[in-house]
């Protein structure tokens, strides 16, 4: 009866996506399936993290600390949305909460702070020149800067939205709003960005 | 169709359309409004340029030794993880329960004899809050415990066979 019940399940959260099962399997004991999740998400969560923060070495910090709190939740673990709400949904009040408590720090700091960022797009299969370089070191910091004047729910509803290719559904789970508020927080932040990228078409 | 720009609502659709995210069915009216329309073209100009300016920001690679700390970090907090998160715990399955009895039920007297020769050296009569402790080791308990040390020898062998190769 027990083993049906755990079949059912099972199924249940197949049915809801393939990560939600490998979750239930960890539930189980089962340690490598904890690999194999963190193996598919150890990128998207550091990077949402790191545009979240701009600070690689806080990124990575706060992502450790998403993966612990999904490995210590593992036993009460319920399948009842995508396992990547649940995941982003930890990461972003990781965030909100680092951006908060770190809030008296300087902007000029932040942003300063990590120019580990390299220009991939080259223009050729030459090495970029200094003034490609400086080039995309400029927009790259406008860019930076655009979305860290966002007040922070917007930034956080762009990336997912942008980088994560996040539906609106899944945003507002992710951060416990509506839809409809979700698009009105993508909306004004769009047009914030527009009003301050547009000129680098 | 009217200007998608007269109202909020009907915005957002000239933003699913630069975003890539509006159905195709409304797709070709809403282009054919945009080969009319000036601030409507303006709009997905802009919005377009904002797309890939937010394309180029590439970010740096995870660190090669993220899972390592990772592992080390679950490794070191995993016995006052289990003391912290047992009032939270369901009870484990019949199944599992059965399958480790006996060596819960070995483990669980071990527990057991020690805190009863402690309280018989130590203690005047227990308070109680005492025998709530005293009640709370529970043989699931023990089987948790045993659980995440399976877990740990799993994430050792993990990390010996992690390759920084094997990562972004
Ligand atoms: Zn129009």
């Amino acid at each position: 009866m027990a083993e049906r019940v755990k079949t059912d399940i099972g199924t249940a959260a197949a049915a809801l996506d393939f990560d939600a099962e490998l979750m239930l399997r960890v539930k189980e004991g089962d340690g490598a399936s904890f690999g194999v999740l963190l193996e598919k998400h150890r990128s998207s969560v550091v990077h949402f993290l790191y545009r979240m923060v701009q600070n690689h070495a806080v990124a990575e910090e706060l992502a450790q600390e998403v993966f612990l709190r999904v490995y210590r939740s593992r036993s009460t673990y319920e399948p009842t949305a995508k396992f990547t709400t649940w995941l982003f949904r930890i990461a972003t009040h990781l965030a909100l909460n680092a951006l908060r408590d770190g809030k008296n720090e300087r902007l000029q700091e932040r942003l300063d702070d990590d120019t580990s960022e390299r220009p991939v797009r080259q223009v050729s299969d030459r090495r970029p020149s200094v003034e490609q370089f400086l080039v995309y070191q400029a927009k790259l910091d406008e860019v930076r800067r655009a979305i860290t004047a966002l007040p922070e729910k917007q930034r956080a509803a762009v990336l997912m939205h942008k980088y994560e290719e996040m539906e609106y559904s899944q945003i507002a789970k992710v951060l416990s709003c509506s839809e409809s508020a979700v698009k009105s927080l993508l909306f004004r932040a769009y047009e914030t960005l527009r009003a301050r990228l547009a000129h680098m078409a | 169709m009217n200007c998608p720009l007269e109202t909020r609502e009907n915005a957002q659709l000239l933003l699913d359309y630069c975003t890539r995210k509006l159905e195709p069915e409304s797709v070709a009216t809403l282009e054919r409004h945009i080969a009319i329309c000036g601030a409507c073209r303006e709009f997905a100009r802009s919005q377009r340029a904002v797309w890939e300016a937010l394309d180029a920001w590439q970010t740096a690679p995870v660190s090669a030794d993220f899972d390592s700390r990772l592992y080390r970090r679950i490794e070191g907090q995993v016995s006052w993880w289990d003391v912290l998160l047992r009032p939270f715990r369901p009870p484990f399955s019949t199944a599992t329960m059965w399958r480790s009895l006996p060596a819960a039920a070995a483990a669980c007297l071990l527990l057991m004899a020690g805190v009863l020769l402690e309280h018989r050296a130590v203690a005047p009569a227990p308070a109680p809050n005492d025998m709530a402790q005293v009640d709370s080791v529970q043989p699931e308990q023990v089987e948790r415990t045993l659980d995440a040390m399976e877990m740990l020898n799993e994430f050792s062998h993990h990390v010996r066979t992690d390759s920084p190769d094997s990562k972004l």
